[in-house]
């Protein structure tokens, strides 16, 4: 595997919501394969800087590089075609919730790509058998359970044949039981070489499968490092403190990754 | 009591009056309707300017009483050297009266639809306005139907104001029979019956729509 080149890399990412500085000069490289797993307590900004990456959300400064090309959001062509390749997955899922499973993974397939409906119906089938969900593709969001829901927002973004992935807390929403089902397609997608940024609290989780740990606090990537590095030898007390407290809330509930 | 006053007269003119209310009725909630949807996604999504302009409008025409609107229309537009034909004139001010309250419908219920989904297409690369065409609406328009269906059958019955414009529909030509033959009670109350009858199938019709389009998550009640 080349890794001259990064497939996607963020420069100096400033961001601010009203007097709130959110993003304080934030840079990140992902080479193909790498899983960075973003950890950091509520508010340090990891969300925003996903949501920054594919521009849902806009930033003063700072640029976003799609091998080593330049992203200009203003060129909305040019945008709308980067966002194809940029996978999302969101906390609360957000599928189309008139649509059925099939659907929700055959649209963008159909109205983006503009691929004819029976391609587009064979790759959503497809999809959504990878994610173990063949048996509920006619069902709607209304009658699936979080860790299903998840599954098929999995099989929508992957639908799109993304070349990063960025999933933003996949597993916050669900019940225990259902955290599983969703970490074993992460997984997959882990052993199927993509490339990832995950923000998540599942240390037991992001410690098996990161390539790299961010510790994000206040806006700045604080510390970074292979996961047993910073998840027991972390250089800074902030970044101890921090996973110490996570490690032991998840003994305490009997965290399985 | 005289059958043949119902048959020879009451009749004819009722049917004649009947298709008029029709005509009328169909393409004001046609238009009022698209109108609406216009209206209520960009007093929501809309730029700036639009978003005003569609404030505006509701204000404006939810504001003046509609038989106002009709004589502007009608009675009003020829000092501006316009002139609408008694029909066409209340066809409009239907439409535009109907839009502005199915635009209130239609905004309540994009609002309610959580901003995630928009995000959620937007990062499939959905453009912002297709993503509102093809995920919003669809959902907003489901949600809304109760209230528009409202609306419409409102219509029905403030159709007959355009007989105050000279389109004699269905209330027009029961006024010009009633007070030819004298016979208020009976008429108006023939009238009524079909202004009911016209309702009621609307209505059936617009719950046959909602169970129709009803999908898991957006149902309607069923007994």
């Amino acid at each position: 595997m080349t890794r001259t080149q990064p497939v996607l890399r963020l420069e100096n990412i400033h961001k601010r919501f009203g007097d709130a500085e959110v993003l304080k000069g934030v840079s990140l490289e992902l080479f193909k394969g790498d899983i960075k797993v973003i950890l950091g307590p509520s508010g340090s900004g990891k969300s925003t800087l996903l949501h920054c990456i594919n521009f849902l959300v806009s930033f003063e400064q700072g640029r976003v590089f799609l091998r080593e090309q330049a992203i200009n959001p203003a060129n909305k062509p040019e945008l709308y075609a980067y966002r194809q390749k940029i996978g999302m997955i969101f906390q609360d899922f957000n599928l189309f919730d008139h649509l059925t499973a099939l659907e929700n993974v055959q649209i963008g397939l159909v109205r983006v790509k503009k691929i004819p409906k029976l391609q587009a119906r064979e790759r959503a089938l497809a999809e959504l058998a990878r994610v173990g969900l063949a048996e509920h593709v006619s069902k709607y969001p209304a009658e699936l359970s979080g860790g299903q829901k998840q599954r098929v927002s999995i099989a929508r973004a992957l639908a799109m044949d993304p070349e990063v992935m960025l999933l933003d807390e996949p597993t916050s929403a669900l019940d225990p039981e259902l955290i599983g089902e969703v970490h074993a397609v992460i997984r997959d997608l882990a052993a199927g070489g993509m490339t990832m940024a995950l923000v998540t609290h599942e240390i037991g989780f992001a410690g098996t499968l990161a390539s790299e740990i961010l510790f994000m606090e206040s806006g700045v990537i604080l510390e970074q490092g292979p996961p047993d590095r910073i998840l027991n030898h972390a250089q800074q007390e902030r970044t101890r403190e921090f996973c110490s407290k996570i490690a032991r809330l998840h003994k305490r509930s009997g965290e399985t990754a | 009591m005289d059958l043949s006053f119902y048959t020879q007269e009451v009749a004819p003119a009722m049917l004649r009056g009947l298709w008029v209310s029709i005509g009328l009725i169909l393409p004001s909630a046609v238009f009022g309707l698209a109108i609406g949807v216009l209206a209520g996604t960009l007093r929501v999504y809309g730029r700036p300017f639009w978003k005003r302009l569609s404030e505006m409008y509701g204000l404006l025409f939810r504001g003046f009483p509609l038989l106002v609107q009709l004589y502007l229309w009608y009675f009003g537009l020829p000092q501006l050297g316009i002139y609408l034909s008694p029909f066409a004139a209340s066809v409009l001010g239907f439409s535009l009266c109907s839009g502005a309250y199915h635009a209130e419908y239609v905004r309540g219920a994009l609002r309610s639809i959580k901003q995630g989904q928009l995000q959620a297409a937007r990062s499939l690369g959905f453009s912002r306005a297709r993503a509102i065409y093809s995920i919003l609406l669809p959902q907003a328009i489901r949600r809304a139907l109760p209230g528009c269906g409202n609306e419409l059958i409102y219509l029905i019955k403030y159709s007959s104001l355009a007989y105050m414009v000279t389109c004699i529909e269905l209330t027009g030509e029961a006024k010009i029979l009633a007070s030819m033959f004298f016979k208020y009670l009976e008429v108006f109350f023939v009238v009524g019956a079909i202004y009911l009858a016209l309702v009621s199938l609307a209505s059936w019709g617009l719950n046959r729509l909602e169970r129709y389009v009803s999908i898991p998550g957006f149902e309607c009640v069923r007994r």
